[in-house]
């Protein structure tokens, strides 16, 4: 197909505003007579509320109302929501406000007040009277008997445990020739979107509620706010910004702010506004620590045999993303990696008196991603394999059935092609053996993969999947694209309208992204995650403005005594085909749709017909066909300083079939951006708590370290591989996630290949590193 | 108890009623409603909130308003002439710079006193010039090419 806008860096139709100031944040949300409200957290890990006491706060000067747990509704309900809220997936397992703590940092009580710091003074005036509990922070030994138990429901404080077996993995280990062994653990990170969690809420006497917020999804915020004010979901209103500072998961659920705000906003008939601080932050979302048991059988030649993996997850003090996360890693970060006839699967996801773990791209496959690639170099080796051949004899290949949805196929899959690609511009084979070189300074080269993948959620029973679109043509020949997808930095915007300018024949810049929308005036649509959007959305973005095109099509053929069919749109202008000299320019086609029955023109009064009438606008809200698999490969070279433990990484080069480009810049974009992510997984970030008090002692950016600019390697090279998918828009899958699996197992295989040393740990620190040599 | 001073912010002179415990920061964006200037963390460690103080870069949420009395500040409101972007601004758009945007004003203001100070910066004179200004969505790589173009604009 011959694209003119498909495959082009054009540039971000929001950047000029965000260059000059960013207007379109939520955290600039101001309204008319607006409280602002602060929240009182518990210090304690594990509690009992005995007693509120908010007399002396209510006294406070400027203070309009004080929120405690008595007030908050009772109804409990998961945070989560790309689910429905009585999903049978989804832990229903917390309340706005709890009189029992379970997490240093619970939300005890609220204040809405006329400024921030009248709200601040007087949660220190609120009196909490707690009685303390025993608390267990380590998964493993919240598990034993005898641990501190979080939930009546959880026996031995597990939220859930999914099993899953293929096969007979008994007989796998039987026949395998060498078995390997080891334990690979994660720790806890946090997304690091710059924009702080923020909503304004407003309610009206009514019973109307309009909510701004931050959050990744307009429709998951209204159908969470109704279940929980038990209202119907058209009394919740929530409106779309233009675009939001950052998310990457970390904004995709609801916080405890839009509900408090809410009842807050119920209480004083005025708009409430929260933002959180970055200490709020810090303790709000993280990606969830997980310790991998991998057992795995193999042939001689490298073959599997039997795959055996026992993950467990710390969910903190409520099961929320807990409960999906610990599936996705278990099924697409290690069950259906790669081929193998017998496999078998335990997932834990373990109450702590941890913080609540959220959403964070990769959701679950960096942490499998660690323990699989890494053990597969440690099995080659042992063995004297070829890494990149390993992985090609086990990989699914093209045509494969698809391994998790049935029926399907692995239509496109280029996963042969990014390891070829990745490792010629690497120049793999220039690899040496660990310690080569003089000096203390030793440089290694090491790889990692995200073989299957997924392009949204079709397939998932519980997980919403579709998505909506308005295209309005104007007669200026422009187009209004209006959907409720989240831009949360990208480049969703962009993308989105080019496709739309696309599937209509309109120039890039004729189209735009309607900022002022919520969710009484657009279609539905799942939020912006699990690399979903250009693929979901971008589906019923095209064909929305397909079914526009159409209708152009027509009017302009009453208008030139042609068939619709007969006609083709490009760049603007509306021609027949093979008499170039015969078109309109798409202006001149809306102007006569939308003119009275007497059209005003340059040469006088022209009648037109009642066929010609109307706006021309296309409607879709559909789900995508599938959901293909991208494949990508990340290559690293590392240098290891012996002396200090210090690891650089030098060079990246990263391969990943997405179908298609739609945007080479937001593409690489995408990359860079991951890998920035991923490196900091890998080697330097880490949100530690004290296991005397469970306090963060990270929640600020000089404690909780991430790549700056210093640090960033510049020389990331990306591949994209153009598998042109069928079902996709234009041929076009997804990106984003792989970018930031890979890099912690890439770097923790090249650091091996330097100096020799195996870490199964991350973060890999440069104390690691050090004991690793035995100099510590 | 408020405090009155009186500051020049992009070329206009304003008196501000503060408390004292009010931030650069909190006077831009909820006094003279410059919203440009983003508050990331409140503690000096993201940069989202950099302006110039002065012709210096400086951390707007690690100052307080009362001490900038008689200063000349320049927000990212400043920088534009009418509807002609600053040449840095031009290149963050050209170089496909700005991701989710949230930092790229504070950026482009550290940026901007380097492109005072040095005529011809090093791309590792930009890394040091960025460094404390925490950028999540883009990997930095666009950001230092937007600079360097904007640098061999001048």
């Amino acid at each position: 197909m011959t694209t003119t806008i498909i495959g082009k860096s054009v540039p971000r139709p929001d950047a000029y505003d965000k260059v000059t100031g960013g207007k379109g944040y939520p955290v600039n949300v101001k309204l008319p007579g607006m409280l602002h409200a602060k929240i009182l957290r518990s210090p304690y890990p594990h509690a009992k509320i005995l007693n509120v006491d908010i007399r002396a706060a209510e006294q406070l000067p400027g203070v309009k109302a004080v929120l405690t747990p008595s007030d908050c509704p009772k109804r409990k309900y998961t945070t989560v929501y790309f689910v429905p809220t009585d999903a049978a997936s989804m832990v229903q397992d917390m309340l706005v406000m709890s009189d029992t703590v379970r997490y240093a940092g619970q939300p005890v009580a609220a204040v809405a007040a006329t400024s921030v710091a009248i709200a601040e003074r007087a949660l220190d005036l609120i009196e909490v009277e707690y009685e303390e509990l025993p608390f267990v922070l380590d998964p493993e030994q919240a598990m034993q008997p005898g641990a501190p138990q979080l939930h009546p429901h959880a026996q031995n404080n597990i939220a859930v445990n999914p099993v899953m077996e293929f096969g007979d993995l008994e007989a796998g280990f039987a026949e395998a020739d060498h078995i390997f062994e080891g334990v690979y653990e994660t720790q806890r990170v946090h997304t690091c979107y710059m924009e702080p969690r923020v909503c304004v809420v407003d309610a009206d006497p009514e019973g109307n509620f309009t909510v701004h917020s931050s959050m990744q999804s307009l429709f998951g915020l209204r159908q969470k706010l109704s279940y929980l004010l038990e209202i119907p979901e058209s009394k919740v209103r929530v409106m779309k910004p233009p675009y939001i500072g950052g998310g990457f998961g970390g904004k995709l659920d609801i916080g405890y702010i839009e509900p408090i705000a809410a009842l807050l906003s119920m209480r004083t008939n005025r708009p409430v506004r929260i933002e959180q601080t970055r200490y709020e932050d810090f303790i709000t979302t993280a990606r969830h620590p997980i310790k991998v048991y991998l057992k795995t059988g193999v042939k001689k030649d490298g073959t599997f045999t039997a795959r055996y993996a026992k993950s467990i997850l710390d969910t903190g003090a409520h099961a929320t993303h807990g409960a999906e996360v610990i599936n996705v890693h278990g099924m697409f970060g290690f069950l259906l990696t790669y081929r193998c006839a017998n496999r078998k699967w335990e997932g834990y996801a373990v109450y702590t008196n941890n913080m609540v773990g959220g959403g964070f791209r990769g959701y679950g496959s960096p942490q499998a991603c660690f323990a699989v690639e890494s053990q597969i170099d440690e099995i080659c080796d042992e063995l004297d394999l070829d890494p990149i051949e390993f992985r090609r004899t086990n990989a699914h290949h093209q045509g494969d059935p698809h391994p998790f949805l049935p029926g399907m196929k692995l239509d496109t899959y280029a996963f042969d092609e990014c390891l070829v690609k990745g490792a010629e511009r690497m120049g793999f084979a220039r690899r040496t053996g660990p310690n080569a070189g003089e000096g203390h300074r030793k440089r290694g080269i090491g790889f990692a993969c995200q073989p299957l993948w997924v392009s949204g959620c079709l397939g998932f029973p519980d997980i919403y999947e579709h998505s909506g679109a308005i295209v309005k043509l104007n007669p200026d020949g422009t187009a209004d694209l209006n959907t409720a997808v989240m831009d949360l930095g990208s480049g969703q915007i962009t993308t989105l309208c080019q496709i739309a300018a696309e599937g209509l024949g309109l120039p890039m810049e004729a189209v735009r992204m309607t900022q002022t929308v919520d969710t009484t005036t657009v279609p539905f649509d799942a939020p912006s995650h699990a690399s979903r959007v250009t693929y979901g959305a971008g589906t019923a973005v095209l064909a929305a403005a397909r079914v526009a095109r159409q209708r152009l099509l027509q009017v302009a053929g009453i208008m030139l005594e042609v068939s619709a069919e007969d006609l083709e749109v490009s760049d603007g202008k509306i021609t027949v085909k093979g008499s170039p000299d015969s078109s309109l320019t798409v202006a001149e086609v809306v102007q006569r749709a939308e003119s009275p029955f007497v059209q005003v023109t340059e040469e006088g009064p022209a009648p037109t017909t009642v066929e010609e009438k109307g706006t021309i606008i296309g409607l879709a809200s559909t789900a995508p066909a599938g959901n293909p698999s991208p494949a990508s490969v990340g290559f690293v070279e590392v240098e290891v300083d012996t002396e200090t433990g210090e690891v650089k990484v030098e060079r990246v080069v990263y391969a990943h079939d997405l179908g298609k480009v739609i945007n080479p810049n937001a593409a690489e974009g995408q990359v860079e951006g991951g890998f920035q992510q991923g490196i900091g997984y890998a080697l330097m970030e880490d949100l530690q708590f004290d296991e005397h008090s469970g306090a963060c002692l990270t929640a600020d950016f000089l404690d909780y370290k991430i790549l700056t600019a210093v640090e960033m390697p510049l020389n990331i090279e990306s591949i994209f591989i153009e598998s042109n998918e069928p079902t996709g828009p234009f041929g076009a899958k997804s990106l984003s996630e792989p970018c930031i699996t890979v890099p912690a197992p890439a770097i923790a295989n090249a650091i091996y290949n330097a100096i020799g040393v195996r870490i199964r740990e991350l973060p890999i620190t440069p104390e690691k590193i050090l004991a690793g040599l035995g100099k510590l | 108890m408020k405090k009155l001073i009186e500051l020049e912010v992009n070329g206009e002179v304003h008196e501000l009623a503060v408390s004292p415990d009010e931030t650069l920061l909190g006077a831009l964006r909820d006094h003279l409603d410059l919203i440009g200037t983003k508050q990331g963390c409140d503690s000096g460690g993201c940069g989202c909130c950099t302006v110039q103080v002065d012709g210096k870069a400086v951390y707007s949420c690690m100052m307080y308003a009362v001490s900038v009395q008689g200063s000349e500040v320049t927000t990212i409101e400043g920088l534009a002439r009418g509807p002609e972007l600053d040449p840095l601004q031009q290149a963050f758009i050209d170089a496909g710079a700005v991701q989710c945007g949230y930092c790229t004003c504070g950026i482009i203001m550290a940026a901007k006193q380097l492109l005072d100070t040095v005529k011809d910066p090093s791309e590792d004179e930009i890394r040091h010039a960025i460094a404390g200004n925490l950028c999540r969505c883009t990997g930095y790589r666009k950001i230092i090419d937007a600079i360097q173009l904007a640098a061999a604009a001048a």
